[in-house]
């Protein structure tokens, strides 16, 4: 099994790279677009609709720094496929390194079910869950500065900081009454 | 100008919109230039009803010139109201060399002898089609301009698309139709949409994919340079083969905009766990409906983008969507319905009938 692993490669020079995987693969370009936009460092980004990546680019493929899983709420084939991505990652991954983005949680047509279920995994995993709006190109500047925040800490770039240490303050946690019914 | 006829400019006024009123007036010419010129397309809708029966009062235009108007209008937007397509069948020997004149002469006369207060305007459009307004009247009330019916023919093609017809005109338009088109008869061709363009598109073949052909793989050099360096899609190569399939099956440009699809089905119940349905003689009959703002376009999106539980995408499924029903299709499934209702066995059959909605 190709599992993608996070300290095989050396590291480059004042640069970070990100992977996007996003089942749709719509709203990763417009992130692509705005994270190459960052001048400060280089920023990397690889798509993915999901993963196991193939195996033909893995000589050409650098140190991944950090891996977005990008669900769209409204799409339940979305959520397994991020859920069954999940699996194609090595473990070192979960340290830190891999940040889950949730796009259309204001939709009035997502189960809640499905909004627990993904607070629920990434909590699990010791994730941190951001959630995002993709239609407008704020929203987009907007995902696209709080991955970069991740990113350089992830890639090592910002000092005194290590993404284990970011991820336990950033973490998704779940509240101990998740389970039981809402009042709407 | 009488009462009738202001009210019917009133209403054309009311419904054509106002960023379309000036090219309008413009195209049907009419209007003098300095009447043209004097009115002020900034005012309200009501301001320039008024001002616009003014004119016409000046000018002394009668209903005629007014449904001259509305044709002209409705030639540029076909878009809407329901257009329903027919074919006519089994042509006499020399139905192909009727030609325009003859064609006008002899449903205009067939028609009035069929009903006496009738009044046809015949008008041919830039794209070889021809568009006749009808306005019904009957023996003892003169045609009523309000609901008239709209047909539109192209004179070497069998099928003829009709809008805003009743029952009762229907068997009255289709002999006049039969007649002076030199054929046998004419049957409902199980289409029927909103969007001309859609309907006649798909009825007549006008967009470029026949049948599931090899696409040809676009030339590296013709490829737009990649977006930027730093950006790097892992999988590129089996999105370039999905997009391949898709443009195979559905071809690569613009698709007709189908919006409904409603099949009959015939099919026998499969699953282990339920007895009494699954015992069942008779073939179990549904109707199946398909929506969508695009059809064609969310089925070949759907194919490039890989949703591999849907299994509607082998080429025969899709050409069912887009040849009128002539022959049984293979049946297509959607990944939602309980998997045990259908199956996707050959002895499936399905009879089509398709409305654009």
């Amino acid at each position: 099994m190709s599992l993608l692993k996070p300290f095989s490669k050396l590291p480059g020079l004042c640069t970070a790279n990100i992977l996007l995987v996003e089942s749709e693969e719509q709203f990763q370009q417009s992130l692509a677009d705005a994270l190459v936009e960052e001048t400060a460092v280089t920023v990397n980004v690889r798509l993915a609709k999901s993963l196991p990546l193939p195996m033909e680019n893995e000589e050409s493929r650098p140190r991944i720094d950090l891996v977005v899983f990008i669900i769209n709420l409204t799409s339940e084939l979305s959520f397994q496929s991020a859920e069954a991505s999940l699996k194609y990652l090595d473990p070192g991954y979960f340290l830190g390194k891999v940040c889950f983005m949730v796009t259309n949680a204001r939709n009035a047509s997502v189960p809640t079910e499905r909004l627990d279920a993904v607070r629920k995994l990434a909590a699990s995993l010791n994730c941190p869950l951001l959630f995002a709006e993709d239609q407008t190109p704020d929203g987009v500047t907007n995902a696209t500065e709080r991955l970069l925040t991740i990113l350089k800490v992830a890639a090592g770039l910002v000092p005194m900081a290590t993404a284990l240490y970011l991820s336990n303050l950033t973490r998704c946690t779940v509240p101990p009454d998740i389970d039981q019914p809402s009042f709407d | 100008m009488d009462e009738s006829t202001k009210r019917l400019l009133q209403r054309l006024i009311r419904r054509i919109p106002t960023q379309m009123l000036r090219t309008t007036l413009d195209k049907w010419g009419r209007l003098t230039g300095g009447q043209l010129h004097s009115m002020d397309f900034t005012q309200s809708k009501w301001a320039l009803t008024e001002k616009l029966l003014a004119i016409c009062e000046e000018n002394e235009l009668a209903v005629k010139h007014i449904t001259e108007l509305e044709m002209i209008y409705i030639i540029d937007n076909p878009n809407q109201g329901m257009w329903y397509a027919f074919q006519l069948m089994d042509p006499e020997d020399d139905a192909h060399s009727v030609e325009l004149t003859q064609f006008k002469e002899q449903f205009k006369s067939h028609l009035r002898e069929l009903i006496r207060h009738v009044s046809v305007k015949i008008k041919k459009h830039t794209d070889e089609a021809v568009w006749i307004r009808i306005a019904w009247g009957d023996t003892f009330s003169r045609p009523n301009h309000m609901k008239p019916t709209y047909v539109v023919h192209s004179l070497q093609t069998p099928y003829v698309f009709v809008t805003s017809l009743t029952s009762k005109q229907k068997p009255l338009l289709s002999q006049a139709l039969v007649l002076s088109t030199r054929y046998q008869a004419i049957k409902d061709a199980n289409l029927s949409g909103r969007k001309l363009t859609a309907i006649r598109d798909l009825l007549m073949r006008q967009y470029h994919q026949v049948f599931p052909t090899r696409y040809p793989t676009p030339l590296a050099e013709n490829n737009p340079a990649v977006s930027n360096q730093h950006i790097e899609k892992e999988q590129a190569e089996s999105a370039a083969n999905r997009l391949q399939a898709a443009c195979e099956a559905f071809g690569g440009g613009m698709l007709p905009q189908l919006q409904s699809a409603v099949y009959k089905l015939e099919t026998k119940f499969r699953d282990h766990s339920n007895k009494t349905m699954t015992e069942r003689e008779e073939p179990f009959r549904c109707v199946v409906k398909f929506a969508s703002t695009n059809l064609l376009e969310s089925l070949r999106h759907c194919a490039s983008s890989g949703t591999k539980n849907l299994n509607c995408l082998h080429p025969c499924h899709t050409s069912a969507l887009l040849y009128p029903p002539k022959r049984k299709e293979l049946f297509c499934y959607h990944r939602q319905w309980p998997r045990s209702l259908l199956t996707n066995a050959p002895t499936t059959e399905m009879m089509g009938d398709k409305h654009l909605i």
